[in-house]
């Protein structure tokens, strides 16, 4: 397996004391559609802001694609693209100018830029919403530019942390169906993160259940729910319930 | 400057054309004193301590310190909105220099402030203001403007920043405001009879700014003010841009 994300003894205390991440091993391979699962305040969403680059880290090392945070910040974001849970839109701005814009950022050329977003309007079926001031876009369209802007530059890597959110039922299985062929056809590497386990139980063949900022299990989803319930009849759902449970029990 | 750079200062740009009330505020401010000022106490420029240049060299000063502190505010509105949308989380994620997210509003603040200057200087030539050392008069009035705007940007901008309100923006304005008071504005030293008054304008910087126009202008004050204003402004710039650039990285994610 090609590791494309290796995490290494990650740790992130807040200044309030919280310890988020006390000492994440994990290694995610080439290609793999990869759920990084646990209840709130886990720590994902603070292992999601250090690999991103939002935030740093006070110990432990990491690398995406080869490239450590100590080499380059900005060769880490051109490898990478980010849907957070947010949507993160210039309301002012049409949706093909900021598409274009965000090519531009990410330094292609005005005519690779405006052909992007082209091409991502159209995959995202956006084209009645093209000159539309972001702002102005329905909550599903919003969510659909957010995701967009996110693959203009053609990452490697995707992080997506809560994507689905305020989605429709036919936004979120056009998102998965682009984001499935993007990891398979494409093997970009993805990173979710998502409380709705249906979708990761669909989606995701690998696995890692963080919980009080340590992992607990990292492997393949089977194995999980193996590991849980070995008749294997239950969802992920359940399986996860039922393991959250048990820890409960034990402390 | 480098391509993305290039892009944010012309994103900047758009945003203050698309917005325009700040600088156009602050130009009808400046319009607004000359006129009045002039206008009303005009006639005192025929006494000699006013120079060739009359009362009207004498008060121009004030009209530029008071543009740049009606515009200042464009960058800390651009950047605020930019935070509320969580947009300026996504230009954050961008392979460009952070630093650069945050200076290329303040540039674009800037030169816009340096427009209206111009344009100011153009409307004080027509009503017969004078150019002490032509060009170079009005390329040193746009050098000292410059500062002056990158001055009140920088600290518009840290205290958006930092407080997430585009109100707050008026904190600077408001903080600089009692110094035009305190200050040569309305008369030469010469005519200040008040002691505490001429002892309190020699440790307010914006008599050195007020003083290295005049000379610019009309000649009336020393050399000296020039380089001591120019030396303040860089400081005062120096210290403003890092503390927007420190403001900066204080915004939770």
């Amino acid at each position: 397996m090609d590791v494309e994300i290796q995490i290494k003894d990650l740790r992130k205390k807040y200044p309030n004391g919280t310890e988020a991440l006390r000492g994440i091993h994990l290694e995610i391979g080439k290609g793999q559609l990869f759920a990084l699962l646990g209840p709130n305040g886990a720590g994902k969403t603070t292992l999601v802001k250090i690999l991103t680059t939002l935030i740093r880290k006070d110990s432990g090392d990491f690398s995406i694609g080869g490239i450590g945070p100590d080499k380059s910040f900005p060769l880490i974001q051109k490898y990478i693209g980010v849907v957070s849970q947010e949507n993160e839109l210039d309301p002012g701005e049409t949706v093909f100018l900021l598409l274009q814009f965000q090519g531009e950022l990410f330094g292609l050329s005005r005519t690779q830029s405006r052909n992007r977003a082209d091409e991502l309007i159209d995959l995202f079926q956006l084209e009645t919403e093209r000159n539309k001031k972001a702002g102005t876009l329905s909550g599903g369209n919003k969510r659909r530019l957010h995701c967009a802007l996110a693959l203009v530059h053609k990452p490697q890597v995707l992080f997506l942390d809560e994507p689905t959110v305020g989605m429709d039922p036919l936004a979120r299985h056009t998102f998965w169906e682009i984001i499935t062929r993007l990891n398979r056809t494409d093997q970009v590497t993805t990173l979710l993160t998502t409380q709705y386990l249906d979708e990761a139980d669909k989606h995701a063949t690998q696995m890692a259940m963080i919980i009080d900022g340590e992992i607990r299990f990292s492997g393949e989803v089977a194995e999980f729910k193996n590991m849980v319930h070995p008749d294997m009849s239950y969802s992920l759902e359940d399986n996860y319930l039922t393991y959250i449970k048990s820890l409960t029990h034990q402390e | 400057m480098n391509h993305a750079g290039k892009i944010l200062l012309t994103r900047g740009i758009v945003k203050l054309a698309k917005q325009p009330s700040a600088p156009l505020m602050g130009f009808a401010m400046s319009l607004f004193f000359l006129v009045v000022y002039n206008a009303g106490i005009g006639g005192v420029g025929n006494m000699d301590v006013f120079g060739s240049g009359g009362y009207l060299s004498f008060i121009f000063p004030i009209t530029i310190i008071s543009l740049s502190m009606g515009s200042s505010a464009g960058a800390g509105q651009t950047l605020n909105t930019d935070i509320q949308s969580g947009y300026f989380k996504r230009l954050f994620l961008s392979p460009v220099p952070r630093w650069m997210l945050v200076v290329s509003p303040m540039v674009a603040d800037t030169l816009s402030s340096v427009l209206f200057t111009g344009i100011l200087l153009g409307i004080g030539a027509i009503f017969g203001l004078t150019f002490q050392f032509g060009l170079l008069s009005v390329l040193g009035i746009l050098f000292l403007s410059t500062l002056w705007s990158v001055t009140l940007c920088g600290f518009s901008a840290g205290i958006m920043l930092r407080t997430g309100q585009h109100q707050s923006a008026a904190i600077v304005t408001n903080a600089v405001f009692p110094l035009l008071f305190l200050s040569t504005t309305f008369l030469p030293r010469e005519l200040i009879t008040s002691k505490w008054l001429l002892t309190v304008s020699w440790g307010n910087p914006i008599t050195y700014i007020l003083e290295a126009n005049r000379y610019l202008l009309a000649g009336t004050s020393s050399r000296m003010f020039l380089y001591i204003s120019v030396v303040i402004l860089l400081f005062t710039s120096f210290l403003s841009i890092t503390f927007a650039l420190n403001s900066a990285r204080k915004i939770k994610f």
